[in-house]
């Protein structure tokens, strides 16, 4: 998967009515919410096998976090 | 992780009541800044919907209760040949003694019936089978009675929205019988006590002693009885409430809870495509789903349509998703899986191709359910000996009248029908 089309599936997995830009920070997004964190580790799990933990989301404040999180599993 | 297998019990029927009063989340749309898009969200999201929930006099053992005597109807079961009656519980009506005792009672069943409580949360339905299974396999019962019931809806603040939107309230009943015919069933339990504050309520038994006949204790109550604390995601919640840490309780859900499914499939032998539905714990769609595909299932054989329409019911969620699956589906390697506070997960293929298996029941309130304040009267009443104690029920009026007319109890029981006043 690459970065663009990951953009498109966050907006799809946070429910979000506009689009993702890679260096937004998630704490300014209404929807950056615990239901949306518990969908992004389930999104890993299933799309990438990266079994993401709960201190792993806390430290994250970018989409660029939340992409290097794959561990290169997102191309450019 | 406990594996077993059991070959001569047999899953006769399973009975689920549910509340009448059903809330659905689009009419509370005020708790959502009058949003319709955001209730959308979360509907998509979590599949928030609609609940069932009791109100504030019905207790989890009146929902099993009626959930029992709909089974006992439904099968035209002989009351006298049950001969153990196991209630899980997690609220039970008293702390003591055993509130399997009461309904014991109340039902009317035989003296050769045990009866006891199994305090367990989300994994209860699953948990009774297996302990259950035991003792029809070790031989010694014939006829077991599971009942579960709860009430995690009540006392929920209605502004609470992590809360209030998830939780339905329910009773089941379950019965399960030797049979000299092999029925194969088998179990895997996944204890992880390590997670045993994820979900807990912390002020609930003896390791928060408060008394509040005692001033000291009256003035601490007082002090700390609204107190709130603000979590990690930026909400107050209250101090003296039960506490969820839902975050980490997902990462075990999603960690823990499909390699449970996938060791008992290994144990079993059994192929995905051997198992008709994986019948999970109603926590929510969003869980649902990530257990399932975790398991490596086909989502289309993992239900949510019982959080959707009644709610995360606890223990009850699993018999209800039985319940709700079409009449004619197969349902031979039913797999189910309860997981919750403990932590435990707790899986078990189950063969129900011959069971009786009633639709969701709207709960019938028992005539004995009375307010707070005739609950109160009657043990004024009791406890000075101007009324008799209850219990009594079947055809054990004349042996209860020697035991307790001795000290003064006389008469037939009022049964807690408080009409006096």
């Amino acid at each position: 998967m690459n970065k663009a089309d990951f953009l498109v599936e966050l907006e799809d997995i946070l429910q979000r009515e506009e689009p993702c830009k890679e260096g937004d920070n998630l704490n300014d997004y209404e929807e950056w919410d615990s239901l949306s964190k518990m969908s992004v580790m389930a999104y890993y799990d299933k799309n990438f096998g990266v079994k993401v933990s709960l201190k792993d989301l806390q430290t994250v404040t970018t989409v660029e976090d939340l992409i290097s999180l794959t561990g290169g599993k997102i191309s450019d | 992780m406990t594996l077993a297998t059991f070959k001569h019990v047999k899953i006769s029927a399973i009975e689920t009541v549910v509340p009448e009063k059903e809330i659905c989340i689009y009419d509370e749309v005020e708790y959502y800044g009058g949003s319709v898009k955001k209730i959308d969200r979360m509907r998509k999201m979590v599949g928030f919907y609609k609940r069932h929930v009791a109100d504030n006099e019905t207790t989890p053992a009146d929902l099993a209760y009626d959930a029992a005597k709909n089974l006992i109807s439904d099968i035209n079961l002989d009351k006298n040949s049950i001969d153990a009656l196991i209630f899980v519980v997690q609220q039970p009506d008293v702390i003591n003694p055993s509130t399997a005792y009461f309904i014991h009672d109340k039902l009317g069943l035989s003296d050769d019936c045990i009866a006891t409580d199994i305090n367990q949360g989300c994994a209860g339905w699953v948990f009774g089978l297996y302990m259950a299974s035991q003792m029809i396999e070790s031989g010694t019962h014939k006829k077991i009675l599971l009942l579960n019931g709860d009430t995690p809806s009540v006392g929920i603040d209605p502004s609470n929205r992590n809360a209030a939107p998830i939780f339905g309230d329910g009773g089941t009943a379950t019965l399960l019988e030797y049979s000299e015919n092999e029925i194969v069933s088998q179990f895997a339990i996944d204890t992880k006590s390590y997670g045993f504050e994820a979900i807990v309520s912390p002020f609930s038994g003896t390791r928060f002693r408060c008394d509040i006949s005692k001033d000291e204790d009256f003035e601490f109550l007082a002090k700390t009885r609204n107190e709130k604390i603000m979590n990690p995601e930026g909400k107050e919640v209250p101090l003296l409430g039960g506490y969820m840490n839902g975050l980490a309780v997902f990462d075990f859900t999603i960690k823990v809870v499909p390699e449970t499914i996938k060791k008992l499939l290994e144990y079993s032998k059994l192929t995905r495509e051997q198992i008709p539905y994986l019948c999970l714990h109603q926590a929510n769609k969003q869980i649902i789903q990530a257990v399932g595909s975790g398991a490596e299932f086909d989502l289309e054989k993992v239900p949510y349509q019982a959080f959707e329409n009644y709610g995360n019911n606890t223990m009850c969620s699993i018999p209800t998703t039985i319940g709700l699956l079409p009449k004619d589906a197969p349902k031979k390697n039913l797999l189910c899986c309860g997981f919750g506070n403990g932590l435990i997960s707790a899986a078990a293929i189950l063969n129900l191709e011959n069971t009786f298996i009633s639709d969701i029941k709207n709960f019938r309130k028992p005539e004995y359910v009375v307010s707070r304040e005739q609950y109160v009267n009657t043990w004024r009443d009791k406890i000075s000996g101007k009324i008799s104690l209850s219990g009594g029920g079947g055809n054990r009026q004349d042996e209860r009248t020697i035991l307790l007319g001795s000290y003064g109890f006389v008469g037939p029981s009022q049964n807690n029908n408080y009409t006096q006043k």
